[in-house]
């Protein structure tokens, strides 16, 4: 049987799949299709105008994590007031990290002020397992560039690259919470973490801000932060946790853990610093956010050094298409290596040597 | 195929290029058909250059040479290789390579629709886009799971899974250009059965001296799932001596190693969409890529997928090239306004 009309449907589903693969194309390279703008009714552009303006006044004003988008998520703000609440006993306290002070009797006073030494080695504990997160994934994409680039797919290519480099560099077992982009909650990756063994824990996202053209690095580890940009970015990473209020307090509660606090402060700044310091050379329009401690979930679960690196961003143009080229995310890659191997290695002569000697 | 007017013909060489992870082929409206393995080499230094006689080599070539080069499969996992900053430079080759393959007349425009790995495409289109734009004048990248798919004319109601060497890619066809969910690459293909194989012989026969790409030729040879009649023995030197070896049940089980995934893949792919559409993709399941070869893996999947309703499974005419033939049905049937901006 052959009519017509079966053969018009085809014609038509065959146009329609022609002009998609054009538009895909012409978003890859930044362009957008005319054709397809020309086609929008005239009252939705005026709509589209009018919100815009509106947007720019608003902007204008007020700081944009100061919109009230906050109240549409109780629960999260609930969390995040009850984390900045208490500087007096908790942040007092976690502030004043110092270990040689609080912790360690008068007779390790000595050993442990020495040169910069990570406590876990002080201790005799090495670190064997290294679990990386890629940020997302699945039917959870993060954030995403104006050309389309997501957030899940360019934090999971670098996360294989830093595998591949920390594999090669020897001494590591390195796992990752997920290399298929598969949706995986937050309590999940903690879980694997936990399961994985890992000793140290290093999560991968990238950064969006709408209102500045700007590049910037940051890198965080869990604790309590009464920064507003910083709660904002921890109730959108946060999204996808399974994690109950009582859940939260409870951890906090356990987070006299001070060892994990140094050891996460230490690796996030060794990261940030290697980091930041290289992406400089190749953009100068990058903005050190240095190191900071915030309420994100992944961190707060696992119980060895955690962090969380926002190794680039996606809303400045630039930074998207350099994050389209392989050798851009094989580089955020090395600096992460180098990050994490200067950690690892601290006060080790050979080491020190070494990277001393070689241009890495 | 469609057939454009003979001017632009003349004036323009369309071409279908699929950029596999072992190996590429192109497909060109002159009706060349040529492939290469996706390797490329260049010599090490100044003596190795002189040794080989050129800059750059590929496919069989590299390989054959390949202590004097620096070798790279640059899609090995499906992605852009990781750890190796030349692989663009090594995709930009294996399409200048091919393009020169196709012979077009020096003053041919030329048309490229090149597909790639569903993953490769996520974070490397621009690179792709950039290597390739230097030798065509208008281009676009397509997945090629979807470009095996139009090629075949399979738009609406088909899933193609496209089982290559290093990823197996799968393609939900149902209308429209196939969104993320509609694609998926999994990374149990071709060279994990090499793998498995190399280790379930290595473990059975500890004496003999088996190699990578003995084992894939062994493979190829005789590949097979479920069953199949007669005895599967080879001939490999032990001590310098040639000793038959049986290797019928290892080739079974390394073959069925990839299909669990694969089952996995296709039962969760599926599950998204309402049962009466279901139905309709399960009956029109085309396997492609050069695994699809195994012999018995159509009825294998069809048997396992049957479990839930009934489901039909067939495979594409040519592996080797259904990916390159459907690119250049794209590349013929796009309207030319659409070649302009690109
Ligand atoms: N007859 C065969 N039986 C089993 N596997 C085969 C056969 N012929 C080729 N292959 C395998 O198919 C894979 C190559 O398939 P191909 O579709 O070209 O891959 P890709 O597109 O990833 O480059 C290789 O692993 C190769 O060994
Ligand atoms: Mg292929
Ligand atoms: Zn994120």
């Amino acid at each position: 049987m052959f009519t017509m009309i079966p053969k018009k449907r085809e014609l038509k589903m065959r146009n329609a799949i022609l002009r998609g693969i054009y538009e895909d194309n012409l978003r890859i390279i930044g362009k957008h299709s005319n054709a397809l703008s020309d086609k929008a009714p005239s009252f939705l552009k005026k709509m589209f105008l009018f919100f815009f303006i509106v947007l720019l006044a608003v902007l204008g004003h007020w700081n944009y994590q100061n919109l009230s988008l906050f109240s549409e998520f109780p629960e999260k703000q609930i969390t995040a007031s009850l984390i900045t609440q208490e500087p007096s006993s908790l942040g007092t306290e976690l502030q004043q990290l110092p270990a040689e002070k609080s912790v360690s009797p008068s007779d390790y006073k000595a050993f442990l002020s020495g040169p910069d030494i990570p406590l876990s080695r002080v201790f005799g504990l090495e670190v064997k397992t290294i679990m990386i997160d890629p940020g997302h994934g699945g039917s959870d994409s993060g954030t995403a560039g104006k050309m389309g680039t997501k957030e899940k797919d360019i934090a999971l290519d670098i996360a294989k690259r830093l595998r591949e480099r920390l594999k090669k560099y020897g001494n590591y077992n390195v796992l990752m919470t997920h290399e298929q982009d598969s949706t995986l909650p937050l309590n999940k990756r903690v879980e694997l973490a936990r399961l994985g063994r890992a000793d140290l824990f290093i999560s991968l996202h990238l950064n969006y801000l709408p209102s500045k053209p700007i590049n910037i690095i940051e890198t965080y580890y869990f604790g309590p932060s009464s920064d507003a940009k910083t709660l904002k970015l921890a109730e959108r990473e946060n999204i996808g946790s399974q994690y109950g209020l009582s859940d939260f307090k409870e951890i906090i509660m356990k987070i006299g853990d001070k060892l994990k606090l140094q050891e996460s402060k230490e690796l996030a700044s060794s990261i940030q610093k290697v980091l930041f310091l290289n992406s400089k050379k190749h953009n100068g329009n990058v903005y050190n956010s240095g190191i900071k401690r915030a309420p994100f979930v992944v961190l707060l679960g696992v119980d060895v050094p955690a962090v969380l690196v926002e190794v680039s961003c996606l809303s400045n143009r630039e930074e998207e298409i350099e994050l389209n080229t392989e050798s851009h995310r094989e580089n955020i890659a090395r600096y992460l290596q180098a990050g994490i191997l200067d950690y690892l290695n601290k006060g080790e002569k050979s080491y020190e040597a070494k990277r001393h000697t070689t241009a890495r | 195929m469609k057939q454009k007017d003979t001017q632009q013909q003349d004036s323009i060489l369309f071409a279908g290029i699929d950029l596999g992870t072992s190996r590429s082929s192109i497909s060109a409206s002159n009706l060349t058909r040529e492939w290469i393995e996706s390797y490329v080499g260049w010599p090490k230094d100044f003596i190795s250059l002189q040794v080989v006689g050129k800059p750059v080599l590929f496919g069989s070539e590299a390989l054959k040479n390949r202590l004097s080069l620096d070798l790279c499969r640059p899609l090995e996992h499906g992605v852009i290789k990781e750890g190796i900053e030349k692989s663009e430079d090594a995709v930009k080759e294996i399409i200048k390579h091919l393009i020169e393959l196709a012979k077009p007349s020096p003053e041919q425009k030329i048309h490229a629709v090149v597909g790639v790995p569903a993953d490769t495409l996520k974070v490397n289109k621009l690179a792709i886009r950039k290597a390739a734009s230097e030798f065509a004048h208008s281009l676009m990248v397509v997945s090629e799971p979807f470009a095996v798919a139009y090629g075949m004319n399979l738009l609406n109601n088909a899933l193609v899974i496209d089982i290559g060497a290093g990823t197996t890619d799968f393609c939900i066809m149902h209308g429209t250009i196939p969104s993320e969910e509609d694609q998926k690459t999994i990374l149990t293909a071709g060279d994990y059965i090499d793998e498995q194989l190399y280790s379930y012989l290595t473990e059975k026969y500890p004496n003999s001296r088996f190699n990578k790409n003995m084992v894939r030729q062994f493979k190829e040879k005789y590949s097979f799932v479920r069953d199949v009649s007669g005895e599967i023995h080879v001939e490999i030197p032990v001590d310098g001596k040639p000793v038959i070896h049986d290797i019928k049940n290892e080739i079974k089980r390394a073959c069925e190693s990839i299909l669990p995934a694969i089952i996995e893949t296709t039962t969760e792919m599926i599950a998204r969409f309402d049962p009466e559409f279901q139905i309709k993709i399960k009956n029109n399941i085309v396997l492609a890529g050069g695994c699809s070869l195994i012999r018995g893996i159509g009825e294998y999947l069809q048997n396992a997928l049957k479990e839930y309703g009934p489901c039909n499974v067939t495979h594409v005419e040519n592996p080797l090239f259904a990916g390159s033939d459907g690119a250049l049905k794209l590349a013929l049937d796009m309207p030319v306004k659409y070649w302009e901006p690109l």
